[in-house]
């Protein structure tokens, strides 16, 4: 079988951005495209779109075409958007393996691309409300926030896990977005700030969650034969799993055990043939502080109920156990929903490059990339190995 | 849910509840008389939320409407301060809570209305409410009892 390695990557500054969606596509292709100077635009046969809402929220429908014209390709062989709301962005990776794979690809362009930011915060809230299924949960009232406090409160409730062990989770991913200039928040906090941040939908306050964020990112695919064309140090991509259960609330197996995370993570390490505990770096989807202390446990890399303690003890830090979320996470990055999966594999590959600022430089042989979607009825998990 | 000045549809949260626009509208004519109930399966006799027009357990398309109960228990509950979508942004903070009814295998998504967030606990028994909107739509809420 081909094997499959991201050769390229690029990024534009996130957070409230005075640019549009297209400009924003164009930002990350110029990024991407300096990265690899030996490729010819019309090398690239595909090209794989993620963006959740720029339905709604550009109010622009059909996106591969623009964005292929906003960054000068013409793919001859696969072009589509993914959509999969958060996980719209590992999505597009995966397809472009399975495209690269089958042999229906051999260079491709993947970009994630979200401009959230509208003058009406109403506006934007009802998009991203509609995400969950709008006639029996949206309706409700239910959007992002306070479903991810029904799963706090019951976390909280089942396994004693407290409001200052979530405050943790923020407290580290913002130091870690303290050094990453493409932050939408590159700014430490305290304990204290986020306890005392802002009411959202309790037990989460403002610094529980990540932004509404505007941002891009795109990396280029190709096989393994033709990956040292473009760079001396390939990111092959050794295992994937997603997994699915669910939509309506309550019609999900379990509120605080993500199972379709296990079953993701279980493929993806079968199929790379590793366990959690050899990784070195790990990105997991903090889009609430809950989210990532269920990660820990539900990754198998703690006990149940044991997620709080995790982090609190500083095992997800650098020095600990698996240092996750090194370029800040969500909550420390913004979340620009399309654009998250991509520059989590973005982290990982510029890790394994040494190209990101020492202070967070981990390196490393072997790293993990988790996205979710909706109410976490999506999980999408991908082992990622260095080559070179 | 507000009542919006006008309609437009594509950010309009309450489901259009219409013969000629749902098949399920019994499911709103039952509510309009107090009762919250959903589809069963004839074929199977299976139940499910939402309401079917097919079963996803034996493809059957016969269903029967039965009655859940009117009461129930909060099972998780949380309060909304900030971020409601259109319509809603006037209502907050307002009670949403995953309500488990009393005697049925079966959870529903609803707001609690008269009641604040920090007079609640995971417990409490609550009530079914028809909530009526001006144009003639209405959708279930409960209240604490
Ligand atoms: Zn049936």
């Amino acid at each position: 079988m081909r094997k499959v390695a991201i050769v390229g990557t690029g990024l534009t500054k996130w957070g409230v951005r005075g640019a549009t969606y297209k400009e924003l596509v164009q930002e990350a292709g110029k990024d991407l495209f300096d990265d690899v100077p030996n490729l010819d635009k019309p090398e690239v046969d595909s090209l794989f779109v993620g963006s959740a809402l720029v339905d709604r929220l550009a109010f622009q429908a059909y996106p591969a075409p623009i964005v292929a014209e906003q960054l000068g390709l013409k793919p001859s062989r696969m072009a589509m958007r993914t959509e999969m709301a958060c996980v719209s962005g590992q999505s597009a990776i995966r397809v472009a393996y399975a495209s690269i794979v089958s042999g229906l690809s051999d260079v491709a362009v993947v970009v994630g691309a979200e401009k959230m930011n509208l003058p009406s915060m109403a506006e934007v809230q009802s998009s991203m409300a509609c995400v969950l299924d709008r006639e029996w949960d949206g309706v409700n009232g239910l959007n992002a926030p306070p479903y991810f406090a029904l799963v706090a409160q019951r976390h909280m409730h089942e396994y004693g896990t407290t409001e200052e062990q979530m405050a943790e989770v923020s407290v580290k991913n913002h130091d870690h977005a303290a050094t990453n200039p493409y932050a939408h928040f590159p700014k430490r906090v305290t304990k204290e700030k986020v306890l005392g941040s802002t009411r959202i939908a309790p037990p989460l306050k403002l610094l529980d969650c990540s932004g509404i964020t505007d941002g891009a990112a795109a990396v280029l695919m190709t096989h393994g034969d033709a990956a040292k064309r473009f760079t001396d140090t390939p990111v092959f991509i050794e295992g994937l799993g997603q997994a699915q259960s669910g939509s309506l609330v309550v019609n999900l197996e379990s509120l605080t055990t993500w199972l379709p995370l296990k079953r993701a993570a279980a493929d993806a390490f079968k199929m790379a043939g590793v366990t959690v505990h050899d990784m070195d770096l790990a990105e997991t989807h903090d889009c609430f502080t809950i989210s990532e202390i269920m990660e820990y446990e539900d990754l198998g890399l703690c006990g149940k109920g044991e997620g709080g303690t995790y982090v609190t003890e500083g095992q997800s830090r650098i020095g600990g156990e698996l240092p996750t979320n090194l370029r800040g996470g969500l909550l420390g990055c913004g979340h620009p929903l399309g654009a998250t999966g991509v520059a989590q594999a973005i982290e990982v590959t510029r890790q394994f490059r040494a190209q990101v600022p020492q202070e967070r430089y981990v390196g490393g042989d072997w790293g993990l990339c988790h996205n979710l979607s909706g109410n976490a009825n999506n999980h999408a998990v991908m082992v990622l190995h260095r080559g070179g | 849910m507000g009542e919006p000045q006008e309609t437009h549809f594509a950010f309009d949260f309450v489901p259009l509840q219409s013969p000629d626009q749902t098949r399920i509208f019994p499911f709103y004519e039952n509510l309009k008389k107090g009762r919250l109930t959903t589809t069963r399966c004839k074929g199977c006799g299976a139940t499910h939320w939402q309401p079917r027009v097919v079963c996803p357990d034996c493809n059957g398309d016969e269903m029967d409407w039965v009655d859940l109960p009117a009461n129930g228990k909060l099972f998780a509950f949380t309060a909304v301060y900030a971020g409601a979508p259109l319509g809603m942004e006037r209502d907050v903070p307002f009670v949403v809570a995953v309500v488990e009814l009393d005697g049925a295998p079966m959870k529903v998504v609803a707001r609690i209305d008269d009641a604040k967030y920090e007079d609640l606990k995971i417990g409490d028994p609550v009530r079914l409410k028809v909530h009526e909107l001006a144009d003639g739509r209405v959708w279930f809420r409960f209240v604490p009892t």
